[in-house]
Formats: structure tokens, sequence, C-alpha cells
């Protein structure tokens, strides 16, 4: 690889590039995130290539494996250009008709291309489909056009020319203040302003400063951070180097987990690649910046996704917080001053430099700016990473771009946050994706993940979930969030299990705010969210636990019998064979019974019923 | 040369070195803020939370633990509003509710004014308030014990579970532990578990002056201000 000394060398790096991808006629992208590799992406990249060359079509088709695309629900997905033909659920055995129709004579197959649910067309290209059109799409829009191992590809779509332009004219002061007047808010789930963040870490006293990329998601049913780092590695280590010269770091450290061995691999070879070419290491494009860029793996623990843990972590000591009274920018790894950002902020940098502050400011809402990534997972139709700009309301990206419930059951509630932050019912749904709002709502905007539920979900059994999760990822080093969110679990499963007594809610509340105002770090301080936010808006359901002994939603398994219908059953026998416990009995043609004492609550009885005989009180 | 800044402390003026954490400067003026992981010679690291304050920023307050906050000129401080004390009430219910058979923990739950438990007893014999942990790392830099696993599991050990021979034996860990201090008339019986509250002079000061310090037991073993 050339190695680029100024800012000349990168502009002459990127024409070559772009001389050289011209001379691919066809490129077929695919999709090899991990939503689509676990739908067996990799088979149909396999099959592909061997067709191609079966073909002898090896040099004039570019073949290119991309990052996530984001509309996992379809995958595995390709994209065929010229055309822009977007095929969805992919399967090996398509290959051959893919190159020897579509690639060799332009015919498109029209089993492939993505049915919209609501008129039944055929759609053929990305931008047409409604989980595209709704969104907003300024860093996932990259994803389909670079290959996450290929640094040319990178430049060839303009990287790297922020870093340039802020070394050759751009003081970093300059810098922090174009951040500022953007209005980025850190995506991590704090929402604290970054230029704030970064003017306290530059204003540090001390020499030794370094920058960090959190990139220790651990929020169930989140993976933003994940896709921007196995999809576009460049853009983060890019928004690094900016963010190091800014505040006068010559190091950062990229912490993600080790359980995304996809993102692992892919920023360890962008930052090799990165070195290599000298756009990392001693002064980068012949200024007086030095920037390095080290890798460091997580083991897991969801609590080192909290700035202190995170650091302690980067030490080598227990990933367990610190009091945070002396702030991270001051204080930080090493007790030098640090700034700390989460992957999605980071690759926010490089796009706000080269399109200037006005253009980011001008998305979002009043406090919150910009786009933001969610992961829109749980009961709806179209699951995936959805960007949107700040201020789209709740109902458009879960109604318009979700495409509602799945199996055209009705939406309940949604989960913003991950396990931090709340969940809201649907007459709040008109609220914006902001941090202040959703905050005063009693949720919060959080990394981005977003769970949603139907009706045949039970909050109190939700609020089960998240304590059960927090309570094991709590580090257990504070009072309050080791005992508070343990007394809080058993507080709820008493009440699903049908030990509630009506004094239980008002302790509930109580023991909430204790844990949630004293303890030490942010998974203490936000962890009794799940359970305030759905006492807030489903108290009914909490009441009919306690009071009734029901679970109106037929989940919480102490609470509900099985019965069968005698008018509807028509003895076909099919729950009987296949109740594993041999609680079913009845003869065939007539109507079966469920015995009480051996029913183990599974529910397979009722999914497997053709004739909604089986029924849940 | 020492630096010397002043602090109001419940509304008093304290003037105190800088730095020096809120909570020794408290206690040095004779205002009991509970605490139970503070020892003055270790380390701080906030994890009982029962030292929790008001700290009054531009008319906002913020809670934070008074032994990780250093003393800086001009802070107000507020250590028994009654936002404070439910708070600090609660955690001593948490913590008796996990471990009554401790007199340290027993008082410090009358001194913080619980007056019922409405939550089961356990059995705890650890609040791993890790005062062990500190004066063995920090004291004799023996680190012959350390916190083993994470949240349930958190519970203090040697490394790999094995009595190491660089222990020194100084015994340290145990005259520092709040659990070694058994209730008066010994240890409670498996599902007798109760509060206790039954020292009548101390009981009768918390309902007196439900701020006064109540000369605890943990206090007079472990050197806090009021003993020195």
């Amino acid at each position: 690889m050339i190695m680029l000394d100024s800012v000349g060398d990168l502009e002459a790096a990127r024409k070559k590039i772009l001389h050289q991808q011209q001379k691919a006629k066809k490129i077929i992208s695919l999709c090899g995130g991990t939503g689509c590799q676990t739908m067996r992406s990799l088979a149909v990249i396999e099959a592909i290539r061997d067709e191609l060359s079966k073909h002898g079509m090896g040099e004039d088709v570019h073949v290119r494996v991309t990052g996530c695309h984001g509309f996992c629900e379809q995958g595995p997905l390709v994209i065929l250009e010229p055309g822009n033909i977007f095929y969805c659920h992919v399967s090996a055995n398509d290959a051959k008709d893919i190159v020897s129709k579509t690639i060799r004579s332009g015919e498109v197959l029209e089993r492939l291309l993505y049915t919209d649910p609501v008129s039944g067309d055929k759609i053929r290209t990305e931008s047409e489909i409604p989980f595209y059109k709704a969104q907003d799409r300024q860093l996932l829009s990259q994803n389909r056009l670079i290959d996450p191992c290929s640094i040319e590809d990178y430049i060839a779509t303009g990287g790297y020319s922020a870093l340039a332009k802020v070394l050759d004219k751009i003081k970093p002061e300059k810098i922090i203040n174009e951040i500022a007047e953007a209005g980025l808010r850190g995506r991590g789930g704090g929402g604290f302003p970054t230029g704030r963040k970064w003017t306290e870490c530059r204003e540090a006293p001390g020499d030794d400063k370094y920058v960090i990329c959190n990139a220790d998601e651990g929020d169930p049913g989140a993976y933003m951070d994940r896709c921007l780092l196995e999809g576009n590695p460049h853009s983060v280590l890019e928004g690094m180097a900016i963010g190091a010269w800014a505040i006068g770091a010559n190091h950062g450290y990229i912490y993600v987990r080790n359980e995304y061995p996809i993102a692992v691999k892919n920023a360890r070879t962008a930052v090799d690649q990165a070195r290599s070419m000298g756009l990392l290491g001693e002064n980068i494009f012949g200024s007086s910046f030095s920037f390095d860029v080290d890798i460091a793996r997580g083991g897991g623990a969801f609590v080192c996704g909290e700035s202190t843990a995170l650091m302690a972590s980067l030490e080598g000591k227990v990933g367990e917080p610190r009091p945070k009274d002396v702030h991270t920018v001051i204080d930080g790894l090493w007790h030098k001053p640090t700034t700390l950002n989460n992957v999605e902020t980071w690759a926010n940098v490089p796009l706000i430099i080269i399109n200037g502050s006005k253009w980011f400011a001008s998305k979002g809402t009043k406090g919150s700016k910009g786009t933001k990534i969610l992961a829109l997972t749980g009961q709806i139709k179209n699951t995936g990473l959805v960007e949107v700009a700040m201020g789209t309301s709740l109902r458009k990206i879960v109604f318009d771009i979700g495409g509602g419930g799945a199996n055209g059951n009705a939406i309940k509630a949604v989960q913003t946050g991950g396990p931090s932050g709340g969940c809201l019912p649907l007459d709040q749904f008109d609220l914006p994706v902001d941090f202040d709002v959703l905050t005063q709502a009693g949720s919060m905007v959080g990394s981005g993940g977003m769970v949603v539920m139907d009706e045949h979900s039970c909050m109190v059994d939700v609020a089960k979930y998240f304590l059960t999760f927090l309570q094991d990822e709590s580090c257990g080093k504070c009072v309050p969030c080791r005992l508070g969110i343990d007394r809080m679990l058993e507080i709820i499963t008493d009440i699903t299990e049908g030990r509630g007594t009506p004094g239980q809610i008002d302790l509930l509340k109580e023991l909430a705010e204790t844990v949630s105002q004293t303890s030490l770090c942010g998974l203490g301080k936000t962890a009794p969210n799940p359970v305030l936010s759905t006492l807030r808006h489903f108290e009914k359901e909490y009441e009919a636990h306690i009071n009734q002994k029901k679970c109106p939603a037929g989940v919480c398994k102490a609470l509900i019998t099985y019965s069968i219908d005698p008018e509807k059953c028509n003895g076909c026998g099919v729950c009987k064979r296949s109740c594993a416990h041999e609680a079913i009995l009845g003869i065939k043609k007539s109507a079966h019974v469920i015995d009480p004492y051996l029913c183990q609550k599974c529910g397979i009885c009722k999914s497997d019923c053709k004739f909604d005989a089986i029924l849940v009180n | 040369m020492l630096q010397y800044v002043n602090v109001t402390i419940d509304g008093a003026v304290a003037r105190v070195p800088k730095g020096r954490s809120v909570l020794d400067a408290a206690i040095e003026y004779g205002v009991c803020i509970p605490h139970l992981c503070h020892v003055p010679y270790l380390s701080d690291f906030g994890g009982c939370r029962l030292c929790i304050v008001e700290h009054v920023v531009n008319g906002r307050s913020t809670i934070t633990t008074s032994c990780t906050l250093n003393a800086q000129e001009g802070m107000v401080i507020k250590s028994n509003s009654d936002k404070v004390k439910k708070l600090r009430r609660n955690i001593a219910e948490l913590l008796v509710a996990q471990a009554p058979n401790s007199r340290a923990i027993q008082d410090i739950a009358v001194r913080c004014g619980v007056k019922e438990v409405r939550y089961p007893f356990r059995r705890g014999d650890c609040v791993l308030c890790g005062r062990c942990v500190r004066s063995c790392t920090e004291l004799w830099k023996a680190k012959a014990i350390g916190f083993v696993g994470r949240g349930k599991n958190r519970h203090v050990d040697y490394p790999f579970g094995v009595h190491p021979d660089f222990c020194k034996h100084c015994g340290y860990c145990t005259q520092l532990c709040p659990m070694s201090i058994t209730p008066c008339d010994g240890p409670m019986k498996p599902g007798q578990e109760r509060l206790c509250g039954k020292c009548d002079s101390q009981l009768q000061v918390t309902e007196e002056m439900p701020d006064a310090c109540v000369w605890c037991k943990l206090g007079e073993g472990f050197g806090c201000g009021r003993y020195a």
C-alpha cells in the first residue's frame, strides 16, 4: 500500500482508486452483516463467486461483501449495480439465476424482489421500499457502498478527507466549536453535549490525553454500534483521529465486545490498513499530529459500557465503576484526561466536518440534532436498523417504517433505550425521538434499542425480564444497586407468581426511587426505569396481578390456566399428540380436556391448535 | 502549604483543608454522617452509600456520597435533609434485611431511623463493605483477599479460593469486619431474625433527635471521629 504523506497524496490516491473501480462495470453488493450471516449469506457469497467464475465473469463483476444494510428481517440482501436492483431472502440456490439472468442479460427476478405487504406490489429498488423511504440514512447509507475490509472503498467514497481538512487548515478550537455548534450529543445513551465534553478535556491540565471509542454495546436487542463498526470501521477511526487532534490526544482505544467477532476483526483490519497508509501513526499527512489506536476487547460485562468501569477494564483492573465526583474528562484512563464517546458519535464527526455544522443542525429538534440509528426489534413486521432524523415520532418509526405488529397483532408499547429505558404505551407514540422529551416521559433515547411489544406481552413480566438482566449484570459494588435491584426483582416475582400484596406497589416505587437516586453509576441510576415506567403507564396490569390474581396478557404462568373450548374443539387430537406432559385427554372426534394438575402451561397446544379452541384465563 | 476552603455543612461553615473529603470534614466538625465502608486510613470507594448528602450547586441538589466528594470552596452540603434521611433509611433497611446478625448493622439501622423492615430477612454474612479487602490491599499490600464474582454472586475470597502463603495473618480483616460484632443476645435463630432496635438508650436518642449520633458499635471499634 502507498503511504499518504500529504493531503495531495490522498486526493491522488482517491483518483487512482476511482479509476480502477470504474473498470468493473457491474457490482454485486452482498450484505455480510451479522444478521444476514446468520441467514447464511456467506453461502450465498460463495455460490455467487463460484457461478461467476464458471461463467468466466470473475473479472468484470465486482463482488462486494458489505456491512449491514439495515433491513435484517429480509436478509440475506443482495444489491446489483447497475440498476440498483434489490433482492431479498436470497439463498445459495438463487445464485445461478442471479448470475445467468440478472447479471448476464439484465432480467429482473420477480421472486426475489421485495413485496410490499400492503399493496402486494413487487418493488425493484431499495429507495422505493417504505422501510427505507421513511428514513434519513446518513451513516448507514455508506454501508452498502463499502467493503469494511477495504480502505480503498472508504477513500473512494470520500473517506479521510475530513481528517485531511482539519489537519490542513482547521485549528483544534475551531473543530470543537464546529461540533458544539452542530449540537451533537452523545449517542451512547447519556446525550451529553459532545462539544462541551471535548472543550473540558482540551482545557484539562496534562500532556497525555486519551480518546476512547465505546463499542461495548450490551443492551438486549440493540446492535447499532455493532453494525457501524462492522460495516464502516474507518469512519469511526477518522472521527477518533479528528477528536484526538481537537483535544490534543495522541492515543486512542476502541473498546469492543469480544462477543462481536466480526466487529473486532474488521476494526483490527481497519487499524492495520490505516497504519500502513500512514493515516495512523507519526506525523499524519505530514503534519505535527501523531495518533495511534489500539483495539481492546471487552470480556462481556454489561457494566463495562459505563465510562469509568470501561476505563478500569482498559487499565487491566476489574471492570467496576468508580465515583465520578471528578469527571473522566479530567481524571480518566490512567488518571489522565480522557474523552470517551460512543461509536455512533465518532462516526458522526467526519460528516459534520465535511458538511458543516449548519447541515447537521438543520436536522432534528431544538435540543437534539442530527440523525439517530435505532435498532427496531420485537413483535414488529420489519425488524432491522433504522436511521431517522431526531424528532421523528415513535408512531412513524413503529408503523411507517416498522410496518406495525407482526402477524397483525395490536401494538401495546415500545421499550426505548434498552434495560435503562422505559416502556411507552401506544397513546404516547406521538412523542418524538428526542433526548429531553423521552427522558421527561420516563424513558430515554439511550443507545437506540427499540423493542416493540404487542398485546400478548405482560408488562409486569417485561419489567421482570429487565430486572433479571440488570441483577445479573450489576457489578455488585454498591448497596442500592446490588440489594435494591435484587429486592425489586423479589417483589415483582412475588407479584407475577400470585403472592403480591397491595402495599407492594408503594414499596416498589419507594425502592425504585432509592436505587435511582443513590446508586454509584449509570447502570444503577437507570435500573428502576423499566419498573417505574411500566408502573406509570400500566399500573392496572400490576393491580390485576395483585388484586384479581390474573395476568391480563396471559403470560405469567402462575396466574393462568389453560382450558379447551368444547364448542370449538373438534377432537382432531393435534394438541394431545403435541403435549409433552400428556396433560390432554380425550377421544378422537370429541372435545378434549386439559388436566390442570399435569398441565405445565407451556403453550404448545395453543400454538398448534388450528381452531383457536385453547383458552387462556 | 495547606490551603483551606470554606464548606457549608448543614448551615454551619466549616474550614477544612482543600481536598479533604466532605465526610471527614463533617466528622471533624461533629456532624455525624452515618457510614459503613469508610475507614479513615483507607481509600474510599463509595460502596455502602450510607454517607449520602445533598450537594447543592446553583440551587440544584444532587445526591452523592460524602466520602468521595472532595471539599471545595463555597460548597453547600446538606447532610440531614428529609430527602437524604429517607433515602438513607431505605439503604439501611436493605442492609439490615440482608444481614440482621450484626450489631453494627443493627446500630446503623437504628441510627438511620429504620422502624420496620419491609423485606423478608436473609441470613447474609457479608455486606461487601470492602473494609477487609481494602485493608489487606492498601495497608498490608498483601492482596490475600479480594472480591470475586459479579452482582449477586459477588463475595470476598482468597485468590482462586485457596488460602495463599502471602497472607500475613495480621487478622486485620476480621478486626475491621462489621459482621464480627454479634447482637447482644448472640446470633439470631434462623427464622427469628428481626430488627433489634433494643438498645433503649439508642432508641430513645434516635426517636427524640433523629439525626443524633448514637455512638454506634461500629464507630467505637473502627475509629469514628467520636471515639478518636
